[in-house]
């Protein structure tokens, strides 16, 4: 924690307003019971005493869930296609949490990997990911068994700990770094401030009860992937919804649409998901028609396909899927559930 | 009869053991019921062929898939646990010919109601996994948080569509598993969104509704737990024509559930799940309920009542809704 | 609502191809002279009418929707229309409770030597959806022409 600074809650909307003057700050808000990320009203801190995690993951800034790619108008000469107006402010988004935050890193090597995505890349380059380390988790959280945990910094280029009367704050990245050092309002934090944070972090670690072994969580997939009778069973409660892909920080599946009237319009690209039987129905027909093969795919994609690309398992222990799942579908069971790769038939 | 805990373990003794016997005589293929969930307070379906795993079969106020849901895409003979509202769609679903009859055994549960935890979240404003118990005795809801004990009525907790509830015990089924309960008879109580859109104007009234759904994301959760909507293929997923653009945009979003919501109108029992699983807090029942009364109105029609009446847009009389044509 | 006085409402007739549709072309071939305003959707009975079709011609921006089928007792399917009948009141009742203004869909039985009744019609629901104003409710003023509507894209 060397050179961390803190601030005191009652100047942290003074802070916020600063930063307002650069960039276009978001921050956790609630409307209709939904907790997401907002333009932040220039008050609003009661966000510290409520906010666990926004419904909608972060990813839903950079990848959003529908986003123009670019515009078809027409004129006496035919068709002219336009791209978005480019827009440069730089954006803030204060309180993600770390598993949220850590997403983008999974997120980035995919957007940047065979070919580099303007859009989502785009807004990458042009973000403050300002992290909130949780004090809260809920009972639906795994991240410590993701290579992440509660106050995890990957991915933050800030990360703000809550310790009290004041915030904690701690420049992670470069960028995020020069713009804690140069800044008037922060105070340096004492040895006291960086113990407090110590504990309130292990406090928080600790009351992560939800815990799964992924150390060969890879190899046990590949075995059981012909299973058919295993993922039958594993998928027999899943309603081949939505919910724990399109909201899941990770998934990162979408699809593209032209919205046109009159030969005029746009085209768009949206999150598409592959637990619909729909799902990639556009060239012919969705490969897994089966529904225990689309809960194989989503899970595998995670756990498995991932990895071996990328190194890194893409979950994040965030718990929506667990959560928000209509029929309490809960990967970390199936996890768990998994026969020991010897135990295998195949 | 007056909900107590003792008589719902007895309930709950009773499905453990007519189903394992079920699994056991051969007469089931598999049974469809609730076990605990992962998460407090909460239960998750059980679709099982394994004697064994009856023994995890429970009832309780937290009950709240409508297990009917899964019947259309089951083979063989199921032994399913339903609820009131779930037998409705049972045998709305046998009138559709979308499962027969012979090949189900229901397991009749006389429901007392469920609580609706967002509601005891919103009460005592905590979150689900912060709140240590939450008991009923009789029509008292008892919510421990920490040392703190508060009590609720029930028409504080209960989920709205319980509240209007018109058939708790379901009327077809194999085995009952308890005395028949019944309705909790709140129905005003549980109409506040649907009274306070009513006393709108038309156009604050659609106004509302395009604002709500500008934040559906097209999860479609609602659409696949109902067990209303069944279709092989959804009109979400036409192509050619297509009918709204596939994805989380307005006004597609509201166009989608305003559609939805004609399908299965004289289908659509209420069960009160597509509210529940919606991640973004749109108030569906609010339209799936108006749908209901504006069926009951109009052609008298409850749905799921009994097996012999004909579907509602199958049928019609003679001399009825004749103002509607000019 | 004000509207200039050049606004005119542009509707989807949805006819029944063995009485509504007849009965429209005979009024087209009697040379009987009813608003310009209507296009027309032959379906084969006012029984297949799923409110779909209605409300995405609401979406398209057309002011208001026509449904017109055979005379109670005439249907050549037999029971077609009354269940056209139900569905359509429980999709204007639905609608007006959303808030949609009920007068934008009609329905109607014409017969296949009423012209009359069709012309009469039609001019009435024009002259209601003077009143009720242009079909803002998904999205406003970009209407799509015939030709757009009828791809359906
Ligand atoms: S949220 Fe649950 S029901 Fe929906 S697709 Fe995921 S696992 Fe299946
Ligand atoms: S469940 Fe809610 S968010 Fe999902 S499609 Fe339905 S209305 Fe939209
Ligand atoms: S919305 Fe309509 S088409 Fe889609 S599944 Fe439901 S009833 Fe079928
Ligand atoms: S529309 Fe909603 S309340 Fe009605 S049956 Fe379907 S899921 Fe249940």
């Amino acid at each position: 924690m060397a050179d961390s600074k803190k601030v005191r809650k009652e100047d942290l909307a003074g802070l916020l307003t600063e930063w307002s003057r650069d960039y276009a700050v978001l921050a956790p808000s609630r409307a209709d019971g939904v907790a997401r990320m907002a333009a932040w009203d220039g008050e609003d801190i009661s966000f510290l005493d409520w906010y666990r995690n926004t419904i909608n993951p972060v990813k839903s800034l950079f990848l959003p869930p529908v986003e123009e790619m670019f515009s078809i108008s027409r004129n006496e000469r035919g068709h002219r296609i336009e791209l978005p107006p480019k827009d440069d402010t730089g954006c803030l988004v204060f309180g993600v949490r770390p598993c949220d935050a850590r997403s983008l890193i999974l997120l980035d090597v995919v957007f940047e990997d065979a070919y580099e995505d303007p859009y989502y890349l785009d807004r990458r380059r042009r973000s403050i990911v300002v992290g909130l380390c949780c004090t809260n988790p809920c009972d639906s959280c795994f991240c410590t068994s993701v290579d992440s945990g509660p106050a995890a910094t990957a991915g933050m280029d800030i990360m703000f700990t809550d310790i009290g009367d004041n915030l904690l704050v701690e420049g992670i990245s470069r960028k995020g770094k020069e713009l804690v050092a140069g800044n008037a309002t922060l105070a340096k934090a004492t040895r006291t401030d960086e113990n407090r944070a110590r504990k309130i972090r292990l406090a928080a670690e600790k009351k992560i009860t939800r815990k799964i072994d992924t150390g060969d969580s890879k190899e046990r997939l590949l075995a059981v992937f012909e299973d058919e009778s295993f993922w039958q069973q594993v998928s027999a409660k899943c309603v081949s919804c939505g919910v724990c892909t399109l909201l899941c920080p990770t998934c990162y599946c979408f699809d593209i649409n032209d919205a046109m009237t009159g030969g005029e319009g746009s085209r768009c690209r949206s999150l598409d998901s592959c637990a619909f039987s729909s799902y990639t129905k556009m060239p012919m027909e969705n490969p897994r028609a089966d529904k225990w093969r689309r809960v194989r795919n989503k899970l595998c994609h995670k756990y498995e396909f991932y990895p071996m690309l990328f190194d890194n398992i893409a979950c994040t222990g965030c718990g929506r899927c667990i959560r928000l799942c209509p029929v309490n579908w809960d990967i970390t069971q199936v996890l768990d559930s998994l026969p020991a790769k010897h135990e295998s038939k195949i | 009869m007056s909900y107590s805990a003792a008589k719902n373990s007895q309930m709950q003794k009773k499905l453990r053991q007519e189903a394992k016997a079920l699994l056991e005589q051969g007469k089931v293929d598999c049974i469809i019921g609730y076990e605990p969930g992962s998460l407090k307070h909460a239960t998750t379906p059980l679709i099982t062929k394994d004697k064994a795993a009856t023994e995890r079969l429970v009832i309780n106020p937290f009950i709240v898939n409508n297990l009917s849901n899964f019947l259309p895409y089951t083979k063989g003979r199921i032994g399913i646990v339903a609820k009131g509202c779930d037998s409705r769609s049972i045998v709305s679903l046998i009138q559709d010919n979308k499962v027969k009859r012979e090949d189900l055994f229901i397991l009749g549960v006389p429901c007392s109601g469920l609580i609706d935890v967002s509601k005891v979240e919103a009460l005592v404003g905590k979150y689900r996994d912060e709140i240590d118990d939450i008991s009923r005795q009789g029509d008292i809801i008892t919510v421990k948080v920490g040392a703190a004990k508060k009590e609720f009525s029930l028409s504080q907790v209960m989920f709205d569509n319980c509240l209007a509830c018109e058939l708790p015990t379901p009327a077809e089924y194999d085995v009952l598993l308890g005395e028949p309960t019944s309705p909790i008879g709140a129905a005003a109580e549980s109409a506040g969104k649907l009274d306070e859109l009513k006393a709108m104007t038309a156009a604050q009234r659609w106004a509302f509704w395009q604002n709500e759904f500008r934040r559906c994301t097209r999860c479609y959760a609602c659409r696949n737990v109902c067990p209303a909507c069944y279709c092989k293929r959804c009109f979400v997923d036409e192509t050619e024509p297509q009918w709204l653009a596939p994805m989380p945009q307005e006004p597609d979003n509201l166009m989608f559930q305003i559609i939805r919501n004609l399908h299965v109108s004289g289908r659509c029992t209420d069960c009160g799940e597509c509210e529940r699983t919606c991640p973004v807090n749109i108030p569906l029942r609010a339209l799936t309920r108006d749908m209901y009364d504006i069926v009951d109105e109009l052609f008298e029609f409850k749905s799921g009542m009994d097996t012999k009446t004909q579907p509602l847009l199958t049928a019609y009389e003679v001399d009825e809704a004749e103002d509607l044509v000019k | 609502m004000t509207q200039d006085s050049e606004w005119e409402p542009r509707l989807l007739g949805l006819l029944c191809k063995w009485c509504s549709y007849a009965g429209a072309d005979l009024a087209g071939t009697g040379r009987k002279k009813y608003p310009a305003n209507i296009r027309i959707i032959k379906v084969p009975c006012s029984g297949r009418i799923d409110p779909l079709l209605i409300v995405k011609a609401l979406r398209l921006g057309f002011d208001g929707v026509l449904v017109s089928g055979c005379h109670p007792g005439d249907c050549h399917y037999q029971t077609g229309n009354y269940r056209a009948r139900r569905r359509l009141a429980i999709t204007r009742k639905f609608l007006e409770g959303m808030g949609v203004d009920p007068r934008r869909l009609r329905a109607t039985w014409v017969s296949a030597s009423e012209s009359g009744k069709f012309v009469e019609v039609v001019s009435d629901l024009v002259k209601d959806l003077k009143e009720i104003g242009p079909n803002e409710l998904f999205g406003g003023k970009k209407q799509p022409d015939a030709e757009k509507a009828k791809t359906g894209s």
